[in-house]
């Protein structure tokens, strides 16, 4: 396992963490209707970002309530698949010493950069995003 | 390749590397075939000025990532709010020596 690799695994780890921390919090200390945020863009502008939601999304997924999902944040389901899916290949990998993720993660990010890929998928966001300020999320 | 050109390479790009790779860098542009001077040229290197600007005020979107090629923690940090707001200040720092260990690596399949 060289450097990047590791440095790319710990940081993956961190992220997943601090998400499973910040769904805990608000599971457990917050009722779903407190009008708090981290986003920055949000606090000092009033407009939402591209992400603003995906916490009532996941957290509404839990509740059992897919319309609300789907409604507060489309991007909610993919962040809670992600979640579920990269802990068990970052076990797999360190576990069995093997290389799964990194070359996913590699072969996905040169995907991603052919421009017949990345532009709808930029379309989308931005779709996804004017909604989310349409809407006030 | 003749010094003058390898001096010419590392004094308009100088900035573009981390300054530890610069004796590196010169002493394989030294070795290098003459016939790769214009692959070397054509390489598209991220200014570290231009990366810090796109962190600071679009740094929240990944915006910064994106720009240097690390599309997948760009896609982390735009469906996480610049990650918690943490990472992006993070990246507000780190952003420079990223887009240089970038370029490095960009320029070391042609230096080897």
């Amino acid at each position: 396992m060289h450097a990047e690799q590791k440095k790319l695994y710990a940081l993956m780890i961190t992220a997943t963490t601090a998400g499973y921390l910040w769904l805990l919090y608000h599971i457990y200390f917050r009722t779903q209707n407190t009008d708090t945020t981290v986003c920055l863009v949000k606090s000092i502008t009033g407009i939402a970002c591209p992400s603003c939601g995906t916490t009532r999304s996941i957290l509404s997924i839990f509740n059992g309530n897919w319309k609300a999902a789907m409604y507060y944040n489309p991007l909610g389901l993919i962040v809670l698949l992600i979640m579920i899916i990269l802990p068990i290949g970052l076990l797999y990998d360190v576990i069995l010493k093997k290389q799964t993720c990194w070359t996913l993660y590699k072969k996905a990010e040169q995907t991603l950069q052919k421009k017949t890929v990345a532009i709808p998928l930029i379309i989308v966001v931005l779709a996804n995003w004017i909604w989310n300020i349409y809407k006030h999320v | 390749m003749d010094a003058l050109k390898a001096d010419m390479f590392i004094m308009s790009y100088g900035k573009y590397f981390e300054s530890h790779h610069i004796a590196q860098i010169r002493e394989r542009l030294l070795l290098m075939d003459d016939s790769k001077w214009v692959l070397i040229q054509s390489i598209p290197l991220k200014d570290p000025l231009i990366s810090l600007i796109l962190s600071i005020f679009l740094g929240m979107y990944g915006i910064d990532r994106f720009y240097i090629g690390d599309t997948g923690m760009g896609i982390g940090k735009l469906f996480t709010c610049g990650g918690f707001v943490i990472w992006y200040i993070i990246d507000c720092f780190n952003i420079e020596s990223a887009t240089r260990q970038k370029n490095f690596e960009k320029l070391q399949q042609f230096l080897y």
